[in-house]
């Protein structure tokens, strides 16, 4: 294989103690990103987009998110953990908001900051964006790292059509730094800690689309936290220390599908799903679907509570988040937004801070750089795909015919991979070796061997 | 290289597989997006118009280096007044098909902007053939 640039990083990897090379992941991946090696699952950076779907279905829990070690907590005066409401979705209505706070407190942090707090003002630099665009048509949102990716790879043309807004845990992160150096705290005595529903937000901090400086020190995955605060919670002495939060009813419904949406005047889509979202993307890219305005558009289903590292149901989460905005829906209840927002020099900067100089286009499609090259070598896996068996057994390691044709043609296989061709050389009984290492033995049935 | 598509009257449902096929070979070849985007916004006008109109058809793509040459031949009732037909919002399309969202005369002209050049052949009563050509450079 040439040797290749890499463009991302990811979070996600593999457990090889724990994988069996049984090709569930590698079927499910929407960029067709896996492939088996030595009996094992093995991920192309440059094709992963980070949607954690091959973690969500692996049977046997070989797939897991690296996250940041929790005690990095401690080398900061103040611990600002930034939770998204997804968190609190996922803890029965009978626990408080603030007594699941309260324990985050126990477990270390000086600062508790909802991401949502800074929504509606993401929404204002979207409608800024957008004003600045007439020549856009459909505007898609940035708020889902794994679909900037997954356009970035699989729809490069729409690559324009992209919002260039950071993240709200971004704005959540310069804000709160911001507050607290307000009141006299040292910039490097302040860590922020994200905690994460999936694996993209993860990657999305740590490898960023853009260059600028990201105010985030450490993600923390919710499952973890999720667990230690579940305990707490259980646990008979748990006094509850109040902490005010001031989010409005839509706030709170910012992760769910529509969130985004809601507080977007103009004409809008919610796309939520996988297979949603890469049919959307598709019948936009062929201009099948005229979408003007907004399209709202996230990898899991249900939104960010379908996240994978979201412990409890999906729909129940949702409907969680639904009666606790429900609780909240008070019309009085004042918007307390940070101050210095009235301040437009303030403004200015923040705003500075939050654009997206460039996305790139990543297309894991293109064969060579050199046309003519490309031609020869599109031709030889057609050719290819044709004598393959087309029953997309994955046994060659890869999750289609045609994926192994591709294969192929880059020089990354060969065609006695398929067991369905040279069943009896030499050169066929060595490649399932090098697939599947020994726990596959290849066997030769003759009328006398009838097992 | 070369692909070869069939047409059948009325199946709009599986409309966009030539374009979709195409698209994939033009991605994997390296084409400019803006230039999948014109093919692939052609073709498939070109395709929708012969379900609509013809009572089937083929597509034959060409791809070699600088372009890809589409052709879009149908037998059918052809077009009566070919100048008509260039014009936006001139249509003969019937009720059912207005119905399903197209029809709305946008077809023939919207094709002409996406392609370098067009040549329409028709004979009323027999068919026509529509020659689409795109240029990479």
């Amino acid at each position: 294989m040439a040797a290749q640039e890499t463009f991302f990083g990811h979070s996600l990897k593999v457990d090889k103690t724990r994988c069996l090379g049984c090709t569930t992941c590698m079927r499910s991946c929407p960029t067709g990103a896996i492939r088996i090696r030595g009996g094992k699952a093995v991920m192309n950076d440059n094709k992963c987009v980070d949607c954690g779907n091959c973690m969500k279905v692996c049977p046997h829990k070989a797939i897991y998110i690296q996250q940041d070690d929790f005690a990095l907590i401690h080398n900061y005066e103040y611990r600002v953990c930034l939770v998204p409401t997804t968190f609190i979705g996922q803890f029965e209505e009978k626990f408080k908001t603030r007594e699941i706070y309260a324990c985050l407190k126990k477990l270390g942090f000086t600062h508790i900051y909802e991401v949502e707090h800074e929504v509606e003002y993401i929404v204002e630099l979207y409608n800024k964006y957008i004003a600045k665009h007439p020549e856009i048509r459909t505007f898609i949102s940035p708020y889902c790292p794994a679909v900037i990716r997954l356009i970035q790879v699989r729809f490069p043309s729409l690559v324009d059509n992209i919002i260039k807004v950071r993240a709200p845990f971004e704005l959540a992160a310069h804000i709160m730094t911001n507050r607290l150096m307000d009141e006299g705290a040292k910039r490097e005595d302040i860590g922020v800690f994200y905690v994460t529903p999936c694996a993209a937000k993860i990657a999305a901090v740590k490898y960023p689309v853009s260059n600028k400086e990201t105010r985030i020190n450490g993600v923390i995955n919710m499952d973890f936290l999720f667990n230690k605060v579940q305990l707490m919670l259980r646990g008979s002495n748990n006094n509850a220390e109040a902490i005010n939060h001031s989010l409005t009813s839509r706030d709170i419904l910012w992760p769910l599908p529509g969130g985004e949406a809601s507080l977007f005047n103009g004409s809008h889509y919610a796309v939520d799903g996988l297979q949603n979202v890469l049919n959307f993307l598709e019948r936009l890219e062929d201009e099948a679907v005229d979408a003007q305005g907004l399209v709202e558009m996230r990898i899991c289903d249900q939104g960010c509570v379908g996240g994978v590292l979201a412990t409890n149901n999906r729909f129940v989460a949702r409907k969680r988040l639904e009666d606790r905005a429900h609780l909240l829906d008070k019309p009085d209840r004042p918007l307390n937004r940070y101050t210095r927002y009235n301040n437009p020099d303030f403004c200015k900067w923040i705003d500075e801070q939050m654009e997206i100089d460039e996305i790139t286009p990543h297309s894991i499609y293109k064969l060579d750089d050199n046309f003519a090259e490309a031609i020869k070598m599109a031709e030889r896996m057609k050719k290819i795909e044709k004598a393959l068996p087309g029953v997309n057994c994955s046994a060659c390691g890869a999750p289609s015919c045609a994926a192994l044709a591709e294969d192929i043609v880059r020089g990354d296989a060969d065609i006695s991979s398929c067991m369905f061709i040279n069943r009896h050389t030499q050169a066929s009984e060595d490649a399932i070796r090098d697939i599947w290492g020994d726990r596959i033995k290849t066997r030769t049935i003759t009328n006398d061997n009838n097992e | 290289m070369h692909y070869t598509f069939e047409i059948e009257r009325g199946n709009f449902t599986d409309a966009g597989q030539a374009s979709s096929s195409v698209k994939r070979t033009l991605k994997h070849l390296g084409v400019a997006p803006a230039n999948i985007k014109r093919t692939v916004v052609a073709l498939f006008e070109a395709e929708i118009n012969a379900i609509a109109h013809a009572y089937g058809g083929t597509i034959d793509v060409d791809i070699d280096d600088e372009k890809i040459v589409m052709v879009v031949a149908d037998t059918g009732p052809g077009i009566p007044n070919l100048d008509l037909a260039m014009q936006e919002g001139w249509s003969t399309a019937s009720p059912e098909v207005r119905e399903m969202g197209y029809g709305a005369g946008m077809g023939l002209p919207n094709i002409k902007k996406n392609t370098d050049d067009l040549k329409i052949e028709s004979t009323v009563g027999v068919g026509t053939t529509v020659t689409m050509t795109v240029f990479f450079a």
